[in-house]
């Protein structure tokens, strides 16, 4: 586990215990409200009982603690909130335990919108994004899966209609519309 | 009866098709003859785990844009996975707010579509629009069908098999939306894989992640692993034959995450191929070549050798 610990979380305790005192620089009043725009409840009435970590299956493998993220956000440290939001399950255990009604799982999400909104885009978000476009399906094709298919009798994925043409068109269309190629940095002609 | 399209999303027909073709023969004339369609135009659900967590427009939008096909042909959903289920289940609930509806249709209306919702004659002239149905093929399968006519078509008991049933977190929750099942203590897989003249045993921390969902396998697929571990060290405990789920990616996750800690591993299928089993279906047009960890041991088991 060691070695995921590392990448992922970036030592988010580490970085903490390293400069112990945190400056009025590093906080940023905004970052609840930031948090609401994208969905999030507001973290100010997190009441930090930590039921969300008890019931986190992935508090209870690294050094993750939900509790600790969401006073984070209370104090607005983005630097280190940012970061950890994609090593949730989204599993919504959280969510089913918080007495303050919060759903930490959703401010989770929030915290990726925002990520992404500062060009921190994790490259499979790309590759789906891509495959979407593409192919309709955020799993791509596969020439083994298509030949297993043909020998069960199934027909062909939709994929390879030509009809399916239209679909693509529409996905293009709407990707283009609500600008989440810009946002991901995908050429809605297909390639990453 | 009711009316259905199938909604088999990505991973099914791209990585597991002998899900797709047991789902198509325990739904066709073999098995429960239920009206159920093909519908070409769906694309991906979205998948929440990207695009419900990178930007809510988008996700709306296309999720929407699926849901206008089964509107236009006045269908349910029957989605095979909880990914789709989940997507699909919170975007009705969105459009429910008359604001974000009208926003999605304008989008929407570039590519010629309009999300209304099912109309349904009210009272006097009135029509009320109804949300479009969206439904896990458990729920079908129970609800709809029913036990009795499940055990009255099981021709080939699985007698003697022990199943860990795995329900999956978006099968569960968040209970914010209806669920048809009881979230701190489902039971109906458990009682389709019984129906089926299996056992289903108990095991701890029956209700934990797979550990793939929300980004996590393909962020940090040691994580995921590691939670998948967990999993199979309790199952492996409870001396059960193979894993039963009813989401295709918690199926792959058992299957490819158990090679990077165990030689044999334990056999894992979806709950529709362990019916097509049970109403004997022939076990090669189950695709099981597809799935990593390989069933021989239960096939072996299931026939008594």
């Amino acid at each position: 586990m060691g070695e995921a610990e590392k990448t992922f979380i970036g030592g988010l305790h580490e970085k903490l215990t390293e400069d112990k005192v945190i400056d009025e620089s590093q906080l940023d009043p905004d970052f609840a409200k930031e948090i609401t725009k994208y969905g999030g409840k507001d973290v100010m009435t997190c009441l930090q009982c930590g039921n969300c970590t008890g019931v986190c299956p992935i508090s209870l493998r690294i050094d993750y603690k939900t509790r600790i993220i969401m006073k984070y956000c209370q104090f607005g440290l983005r630097k280190y909130t940012l970061g950890t939001q994609w090593v949730c399950a989204t599993c919504y255990r959280c969510y089913e335990h918080c007495p303050a009604d919060i759903n930490p799982a959703e401010v989770m999400i929030a915290l990726r919108h925002i990520a992404v909104r500062e060009g921190n885009i994790p490259p499979f978000v790309k590759v789906a994004a891509t495959n979407l476009v593409m192919y309709g399906q955020s799993v791509k094709p596969d020439v083994e899966i298509e030949k297993i298919r043909k020998e069960l009798g199934l027909a062909d994925v939709h994929s390879k209609d030509p009809e399916f043409k239209a679909v693509l068109r529409e996905i293009r269309m709407i990707v283009q519309a609500t600008k989440y190629d810009k946002l991901i940095g995908i050429d809605t002609e297909g390639k990453a | 009866m009711n009316q259905y399209a199938y909604f088999f999303g990505c991973v099914i027909p791209n990585r597991y098709p002998g899900i797709e073709y047991a789902v198509r023969w325990v739904c066709g004339k073999q098995g429960f003859d239920l009206d159920v369609k093909d519908i070409p135009e769906f694309s991906c659900c979205p998948v929440p785990g990207i695009f419900y967590s990178t930007d809510k427009d988008t996700w709306l939008t296309l999720a929407t844009r699926n849901l206008t096909l089964a509107q236009d042909e006045r269908r349910e959903i029957m989605t095979v996975c909880n990914g789709c289920l989940t997507s699909l289940l919170k975007a009705t609930e969105y459009l429910q707010d008359p604001k974000a509806m009208g926003k999605v249709n304008r989008t929407l209306s570039q590519v010629g579509r309009k999300y209304t919702g099912i109309p349904r004659k009210g009272e006097g002239t009135r029509r009320i629009f109804e949300p479009v149905k969206v439904r896990h093929y458990v729920e079908i399968m129970t609800k709809d069908v029913g036990f009795d006519a499940m055990t009255a078509k099981v021709t080939h008991p699985l007698k003697n098999i022990k199943v860990a049933v795995h329900y999956g977190c978006h099968y569960l929750r968040p209970t914010e939306h209806q669920t048809f099942d009881d979230p701190n203590d489902p039971k109906l897989i458990d009682r389709m894989v019984e129906a089926c003249g299996a056992t289903s045993v108990e095991y701890e921390d029956k209700l934990d992640c797979c550990g793939a969902g929300g980004g996590v396998r393909s962020h940090v697929v040691e994580l995921a692993n590691a939670l998948t571990h967990d999993k199979c060290v309790n199952i492996s405990a409870a001396g059960a034959d193979c894993i039963v789920t009813g989401c295709p990616f918690c199926l792959l996750q058992f299957d490819n995450a158990q090679k990077s800690f165990s030689k044999d591993g334990i056999p894992v299928m979806h709950i529709s191929q362990f019916q097509a089993l049970a109403m004997g279906i022939d076990t090669i047009s189950l695709g099981f070549d597809t799935h990593h960890v390989s069933v021989h041991s239960f096939l072996r088991k299931l026939r008594g050798a």
